[in-house]
């Protein structure tokens, strides 16, 4: 593929956002989200009914049921629409909408949020910085440590200490960490 | 005298100055890098900033915001990469000068460019804001509603696939923001009994969510989009160049605040409007649209920018957003104790002047920044997405964590990113998403109000709004955006405009 190609795509994946027509045909996977969506709209409105039920039209629930029944209705008018449409041809769930990097990332982002109190932010991060720059970059492992060290040190630097963001410290002795470049610069100075 | 005081306290607070200098040039740098967006910016921002005094808050984040929307068009230019969808009409005809080797007039145009819309922009919002909000007094409680249905039917009905995919996600946005006890009668909404869901979803988890993460696992799909470098020449253009294009700028400045200061319309719509402007009134473009005709990069980016100024309008005096970004720019303002809408204006006026303050000297920065560093800026921009994507998924989670230091934000954060990129895959626009959980209070609280004042009797509610001009007018809008959708409004057009219908197949 010559570069062009790739700029026209990643140029109509920004235009994804603006003006999009409807298509005719539809996506892999795209007539089961309509049908998810449709299903938990109505689980939806049957909570929004358990409110507070047509008690009054001021009531709790009578906004949350019209919203739940909006989407009900727009739900069941795009299943409707997409499961006629004939699927895109070229196109596969695992390559175009679910693709093997996709999955990995998203898992681990979930180990990122489990790993987050018990280890701690800065072990916590560098782990995931490595492991998803490995994989997507594929470059060398001094460089990926590099770099995921660095991107690190940015953002630590950045938020920590400029936005004072306190996160967890976890095993990783943040303080002493802070307290012996403090001493550092403090005696240098 | 207060005004001016409140106006001029960004220019005599050095601290303010360097944060909004700072705010500027980050915001220049993530609108230009592709794959990261000035809602992805600041919506993490408004988290980090949580603790903060509201001045230096908003300072950042308006430096930001401003900085973003013109930091788009040099990618545009440099690698027909549209950094930012305001910047999609500046890639039409940048590009092509870039290709022909002169992208460093072509970023000099846009930058002065640039700075002259936002500045038509801002003073626009100085004039006019104070009487909206004069106006806005008399709005009744159904209005709002009216208005807040409008917004979100509009953001809809623009961006995304289809209206009805726009209604859905304004409708599940505004589920979202209901979620928790209700403040009037404290009964549980989609709580199902559960300690944590009392509280409601926190709005910053989900801003973060759709346009964070979501985004960066759509950027999955384009990794290895190659950089291309060019060679920078003469960037500062000549004051016979600037004075050449004055009046074509003054009209796509015009199209850009209106543009901007309708609710649903941003600084894109009115790009691609004013780009179609130009091509209309230009008889003699420098070159034809297209390849390169300075013309071309005169109306969109003046337009664009002269939309942020346009945009706050709605935004502080009716305390309804316009897209996406001024969404979590009102977020930003409720976080901090503000309330936008007319009492902002009654109330604290000198938060408003201060807010129009830091525009101007935002848009000063961007001058600067925008004429200086293009050896950095192409350095940057080379940076390789496989390094950004997890760069902004860390950010993400820490803005998540950061707000409330609470994991379960993250968890909704990331189910909320998982969700979006589907939406985003199968052409459900995420923008509704967010105005919604923004209106959801505003909308909630008015038609409770509004209902509870005509004696929970509907007949009398419609009585309301059919005898009140402003009401009606609102209300036929919402039922036109409606019924444009329907066939019998397509039919009724191919009746009436036969020949434009062929033109657009």
């Amino acid at each position: 593929m010559s570069p062009t190609d790739h700029d026209t795509e990643a140029l109509q994946d920004e235009v994804t956002d603006l003006h999009e027509h409807a298509r005719d045909t539809r996506r892999p996977g795209e007539a089961g989200f309509t049908i998810l969506l449709l299903l938990a709209s109505l689980f939806l409105l049957w909570s929004a009914y358990d409110i507070s039920g047509f008690e009054a039209l001021s009531a709790p629930g009578t906004l949350p049921m019209v919203t739940t029944l909006i989407m009900c209705i727009t739900g069941g008018l795009i299943m409707l629409r997409t499961i006629k449409l004939p699927l895109i041809s070229g196109e596969t769930f695992g390559q175009n909408i679910l693709p093997l990097a996709l999955v990995i990332m998203a898992v681990l982002l979930v180990c990122y949020g489990l790993l987050l109190k018990p280890l701690g932010f800065l072990p916590t991060s560098m782990l995931f910085l490595t492991i998803s720059i490995k994989l997507l970059w594929r470059q060398g492992w001094v460089k990926t440590l590099g770099v995921s060290f660095l991107v690190l040190v940015i953002i630590y630097v950045v938020f920590r200490i400029i936005f004072t963001v306190l996160m967890p410290s976890g095993i990783f002795p943040e303080a002493e960490m802070l307290q012996f470049f403090r001493n550092l610069i403090g005696g240098g100075a | 005298m207060d005004a001016l005081s409140a106006f001029f306290t960004v220019f005599t607070d050095l601290k303010l100055l360097s944060l909004v200098a700072l705010g500027t040039f980050a915001g220049v740098y993530i609108g230009a890098i592709p794959g990261l967006s000035v809602t992805m910016a600041v919506s993490i921002l408004i988290s980090f900033t949580f603790s903060w005094d509201v001045h230096p808050a908003i300072a950042l984040m308006i430096g930001i915001f401003m900085g973003g929307v013109y930091g788009g068009s040099r990618t545009a230019i440099l690698l027909n990469i549209p950094g930012a969808p305001s910047a999609i009409a500046t890639a039409m005809d940048g590009y092509p000068m870039a290709q022909r080797g002169e992208a460093g007039t072509a970023i000099g145009i846009t930058t002065v460019m640039s700075f002259f819309g936002g500045f038509i922009g801002i003073i626009v919002l100085a004039l006019a804001a104070p009487s909206v909000s004069q106006f806005a007094l008399t709005f009744q409680p159904r209005d709002y509603m009216l208005l807040a249905i409008l917004g979100i039917l509009l953001v809809g009905s623009l961006s995304g696939e289809s209206l009805v995919k726009g209604i859905f996600s304004g409708a599940f946005g505004i589920l979202i923001g209901m979620v928790g006890m209700d403040p009037l009668t404290f009964t549980g909404r989609f709580t199902y009994d559960l300690p944590l869901m009392q509280s409601g979803i926190s709005f910053i988890a989900v801003m973060i969510g759709m346009f964070g993460v979501s985004e960066a696992l759509a950027q999955l799909h384009h990794l290895d989009t190659p950089a291309i470098k060019q060679k920078i020449t003469r960037i500062v253009p000549s004051f016979g160049t600037i004075k050449k294009y004055l009046p074509l700028s003054l009209q796509t400045s015009t199209i850009g605040v209106i543009i901007g200061a309708l609710p649903g319309t941003g600084g894109d719509i009115a790009a691609l409007m004013a780009y179609d402007h130009a091509k209309r009134v230009t008889r003699k473009p420098s070159r034809p649209f297209g390849k390169g005709a300075i013309e071309g990069l005169v109306a969109p980016e003046t337009a664009n920018n002269a939309a942020v100024g346009g945009a706050f309008i709605p935004m502080m005096t009716l305390g309804i957003p316009g897209d996406a970004v001024t969404a979590i720019m009102i977020g930003a303002l409720f976080i901090h104790g503000l309330n936008p809408g007319p009492m902002l204006m009654v109330e604290q006026p000198d938060m408003f002047w201060f807010i129009v303050g830091s525009l101007v000297v935002a848009n000063f920065f961007m001058l600067i920044f925008g004429l200086t560093g293009i050896k950095l800026f192409t350095k940057v921009v080379e940076m390789p997405r496989a390094v950004l994507i997890p760069m902004i998924m860390l950010l993400s989670i820490v803005g998540a964590y950061a707000t409330n230091n609470s994991i379960t934000d993250v968890y909704w954060m990331l189910a909320f990113g998982v969700l979006g990129y589907f939406m985003r895959s199968y052409g459900y626009p995420l923008g509704p998403v967010i105005l919604g959980v923004i209106l959801s209070r505003l909308l909630d609280d008015n038609w409770r109000r509004a209902i509870i004042s005509e004696r929970e009797d509907l007949g009398r509610f419609f009585h309301g709004i059919v005898t009140s001009p402003l009401s009606l007018i609102l209300f036929l809008a919402v039922i036109f955006i409606f019924f444009s959708q329907t066939p019998l409004w397509t039919r009724l057009k191919a009746r009436l405009l036969p020949a434009r219908n062929e033109e657009a197949r």
